[in-house]
């Protein structure tokens, strides 16, 4: 078999292995994002009236939280149509 | 080892003079003591006849004292998360948050919790250098708040810890079955993410206190001939026992003050009791407070930790 064809026959399968994991770890990933928001929110939530650790543990720990204030904020943005994005995730049209 | 001595008690019973007195007699019997006062409301520089500040200064041979300033604390703490999160957050963020740590001096806990790190700091930095540590606190509300803290934030620390877990076992999982995944760039391992590694260390640093204060603690409650300081004797009692921090002497003090009748509950008449007459003609030295007489609160200190060990 000629270089070039085993060449494009291997992107090919390594775009299908790579769609299939994509597809693999999506609910993962959403689960994840869902557990570092939930993380966020315990730590910060007194500052929206939430039960939290004293104050004094999230100042603590603040410093080290950016990424996970990140996806707090995203995830505020898309709280007003969470069942949207459920059924977006699960691919239902 | 038993080498810290706290006094607890009603406002006004007596606590600085006794924790003064006691820590007078532990000194001059040869001991090396440091005695720090706790309370926001500062009067031990006064009791002992000395001007104090918030580092050691020597009294007299044998006997250091130290004033705690609570509010230097609570600013050095937020100074360093300022500090710290500067340091690692991208410049947007670290603006707006930057606005919130001037209102977090008045949070609900800080003072508290500024006691908690003037414990910590008085034992990991300057106890090694004395043979015991006489704590002067504040009245009970603010020292039973400080007392729990490390049994109720611990609490939350290990919850934390186990969803922190979960999240760097989730992260694991996806590295692993598509190592491409953005996910990739985070930290899944529990060694290299530092919101872990911080909380490990907080809860350390709990645990240690409570240790300190339920196994290492000798705690003596001061209580006056009538029954209100009786009744908060009583609650602090039940609150420390539902802690897990055990109760060692009564200390009855300004006996013969009133003829107002009074009784001893039974829930405290189990414990070693020790009473101090109340003085007429005042205390106006350091001699004065020695002479309150409380060698037998201190052999009941040393029979105690003697057994302990």
């Amino acid at each position: 078999m000629p270089v070039h064809v085993r060449h494009i026959l291997k992107a090919a399968l390594d775009t299908v292995v790579q769609v299939n994991r994509e597809k693999a770890t999506g609910m993962l990933d959403f689960e994840l994002k869902e557990l570092e928001n939930i993380f966020a929110l315990l730590i910060l939530g007194g500052f929206a009236g939430l039960p939290s650790p004293p104050s004094p543990i999230a100042v603590e720990l603040l410093p080290y939280m950016e990424k996970e204030l990140t996806i707090l904020l995203s995830r505020t943005d898309l709280s007003q149509d969470p069942l949207g994005v459920l059924m977006g995730m699960l691919e239902i049209d | 080892m038993q080498n810290t001595i706290f006094f607890l008690g009603k406002g006004g019973v007596g606590k600085t003079t006794l924790s003064s007195a006691f820590a007078l007699t532990l000194a001059r019997s040869g001991r090396r003591v440091l005695i720090v006062s706790l309370d926001p409301a500062h009067n031990l520089g006064d009791a002992l006849r000395t001007s104090l500040n918030g580092k050691p200064i020597n009294v007299e041979p044998n006997l250091d004292a130290l004033e705690v300033d609570l509010s230097e604390w609570v600013d050095k703490y937020l100074k360093d998360s300022r500090e710290q999160l500067k340091a690692n957050y991208s410049y947007n963020m670290a603006l707006n948050l930057d606005s919130f740590f001037d209102i977090l001096k008045y949070s609900p806990g800080t003072e508290e919790y500024a006691v908690l790190w003037a414990i910590e700091d008085v034992h990991c930095t300057l106890a090694p250098q004395y043979d015991y540590i006489v704590f002067d606190t504040p009245p009970t509300a603010l020292s039973l708040r400080f007392l729990s803290l490390p049994a109720i934030s611990g609490l939350w620390v290990a919850e934390l810890a186990k969803l922190r877990e979960r999240i760097l076992r989730s992260r694991q999982t996806i590295v692993k079955l598509n190592p491409t995944s953005p996910v990739a760039e985070s930290c899944v391992d529990k060694e290299d993410d530092r919101v872990y590694g911080k909380l490990r260390s907080i809860r350390e640093r709990l645990a240690m206190l409570n240790t300190l204060f339920s196994k290492h603690s000798f705690i003596s409650v001061i209580i006056n001939p009538d029954e209100l300081s009786i009744f908060e004797a009583l609650r602090i009692k039940d609150e420390l026992t539902r802690l897990g921090i055990p109760l060692s002497a009564i200390c009855l003090n300004k006996q013969g003050v009133s003829d107002a009748e009074w009784h001893i509950d039974p829930k405290l008449s189990h414990l070693p009791r020790f009473t101090y007459n109340f003085s007429r003609d005042g205390i106006q030295s350091r001699d004065d407070l020695f002479a309150i007489g409380l060698e037998p609160l201190m052999h009941q200190f040393l029979h105690e930790k003697e057994s302990k060990r």
